[in-house]
């Protein structure tokens, strides 16, 4: 299941504001977005938050298309959440946690599309490096979170192979049939990764 | 020139039905050409062998130890010396361009970040894919791919390379080009192959059936001898 050409979380070249800010500005503003959804759960609030967050991501001259795709990526679980929030809470409180969940989703999308994975691994390194000595190790942390950014692209593509294939046998509206080889295929692609960086002796604590 | 060395390495898998199948026999061998071939049938456990040389795979009993270096206590100090080049090189690539992918090969060795990207930028050109660096990997060609793979794993400076049948997804043209490179690497090679061609290219050639090593000798005669097993 692995080969799609889905750059989502991919840079994005540009010469905008935001391509320009400082990474450690963006990713201030990434964890205060997060805290005011979060953590402050009012809808007005988080409404105002995922406009804003909106705003900036035309403001970074994204196309239009890369606020769709991760959306279109958690479409099943937003509406899953919205629907048991809506029943047990009611409709307010329903569309806050999907907002949240959005604007902080399209908030590190921003961060991701402005930033060179490179500036962003060694910004990555640097920030983890005063905790060597209680015995983290910057470049292992660094080179998960480049991964874990390398999967979207790959779980966008497993949800869209998955619903071809649930079609192909009539069986689309059965969410077993829609999630579970999602969740297969994505450990098999994890699995494969592992190898893929143990093929290059990369990935091993240095000892 | 690294040594390898396996000891009564077997590797056996459970089936789903709860058995127990033993995919390669108690093996013992020694190698230390600068070419070597593995070939024989589909299923005959050449994958198996070498997935054992870098510790993809740890033996079941038996041992194996890249010198002196056991890959069961010592797995990343293998790994650090041994690389690996899978047949689809889409298993082989984690970054979205070439460029990044090679970046992350170098991150261990170039610790500056220009140096690191100048570095990366004369690989590509070296293999003459640097018009390719910003795509993304899904839009290279089926050889541009292996060869951006071959590139990746070589990146990190591995004494002995692994290659599990490295050109079984190229066309005519591209094995050749394949050939060529490896031909001109420095390296010590050890490589499955079904291309006879790229087998007689080596020193020393094994010849794989049924999870066992049958033939062990100069390539010309382990070639004659695998052709004789089915004739
Ligand atoms: N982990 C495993 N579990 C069960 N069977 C396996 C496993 N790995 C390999 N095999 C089987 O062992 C045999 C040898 O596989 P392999 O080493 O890939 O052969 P080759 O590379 O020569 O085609 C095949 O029949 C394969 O299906
Ligand atoms: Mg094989």
């Amino acid at each position: 299941m692995r080969g799609h050409a889905y750059l989502v979380g991919a840079y994005c070249p540009g010469r905008s504001v935001v391509h320009r800010a400082p990474l450690w500005l963006k990713g201030l503003l990434l964890l205060a977005v997060a805290v005011a959804c979060f953590a402050f759960p009012q809808v007005y609030l988080t409404s105002a938050v995922l406009a804003a967050v909106v705003v900036l991501h035309f403001a970074a001259r994204l196309p239009a298309g890369r606020l769709w795709q991760p959306v279109r990526v958690m479409l099943i679980f937003l509406v899953l959440i919205a629907g048991y929030q809506y029943l047990q809470s009611g409709p307010g409180t329903a569309w806050q946690v999907v907002a949240a969940i959005m604007a902080t989703v399209l908030a590190s999308n921003i961060v991701t599309a402005s930033t060179p994975i490179a500036t962003l691994l060694d910004s990555l390194e640097r920030a983890v490096e005063p905790l060597r000595r209680f015995g983290a190790d910057p470049e292992r942390f660094s080179l998960t979170v480049s991964l874990m950014l390398r999967s979207i692209p790959f779980v966008i593509g497993a949800f869209d192979d998955v619903r071809d294939a649930a079609r192909a046998r009539g069986l689309e509206r059965n969410v077993r049939a829609r999630t579970l080889p999602v969740l297969i295929g994505t450990v098999a692609y994890a699995r494969a990764t592992g190898e893929a960086l143990a093929a290059r002796g990369l990935g091993d604590p240095l000892d | 020139m690294s040594h390898v060395l396996l000891q009564e390495a077997s590797f056996s898998a459970e089936t789903s039905g709860g058995s127990v199948r033993i995919i390669l026999q108690p093996t013992t061998l020694e190698l230390s050409e600068q070419r070597i071939a593995v070939i024989g049938a589909n299923g005959s456990g050449k994958s198996t062998l070498l997935r054992l040389l870098n510790g993809l795979l740890l033996p079941s009993t038996g041992s194996v130890s890249v010198d002196g270096l056991d890959t069961r206590a010592d797995g990343g100090a293998v790994r650090r010396q041994v690389g690996f080049v899978f047949t689809d090189p889409l298993s082989q690539l984690v970054m979205p361009t070439p460029l990044e992918d090679l970046e992350l090969s170098l991150r261990r060795r170039v610790k500056s970040t220009t140096a690191r990207r100048q570095e990366a930028a004369r690989l590509l050109q070296e293999y003459g894919l640097e018009p390719l660096g910003g795509n993304s990997i899904y839009e290279l060609s089926g050889g541009e791919r292996q060869l951006l793979a071959l590139a990746t794993v070589l990146a990190v400076e591995p004494t002995l390379l692994v290659l599990d049948e490295p050109s079984t997804l190229l066309d005519l043209r591209n094995t050749r080009l394949l050939r060529s490179r490896l031909a001109g690497l420095n390296q010590q090679l050890i490589l499955s192959t079904h291309d006879l061609e790229l087998a007689l290219d080596c020193s020393r050639a094994l010849v794989m059936d049924a999870g066992q090593v049958v033939f062990d000798g100069a390539a010309a005669d382990a070639v004659a001898h695998y052709r004789g097993m089915y004739s």
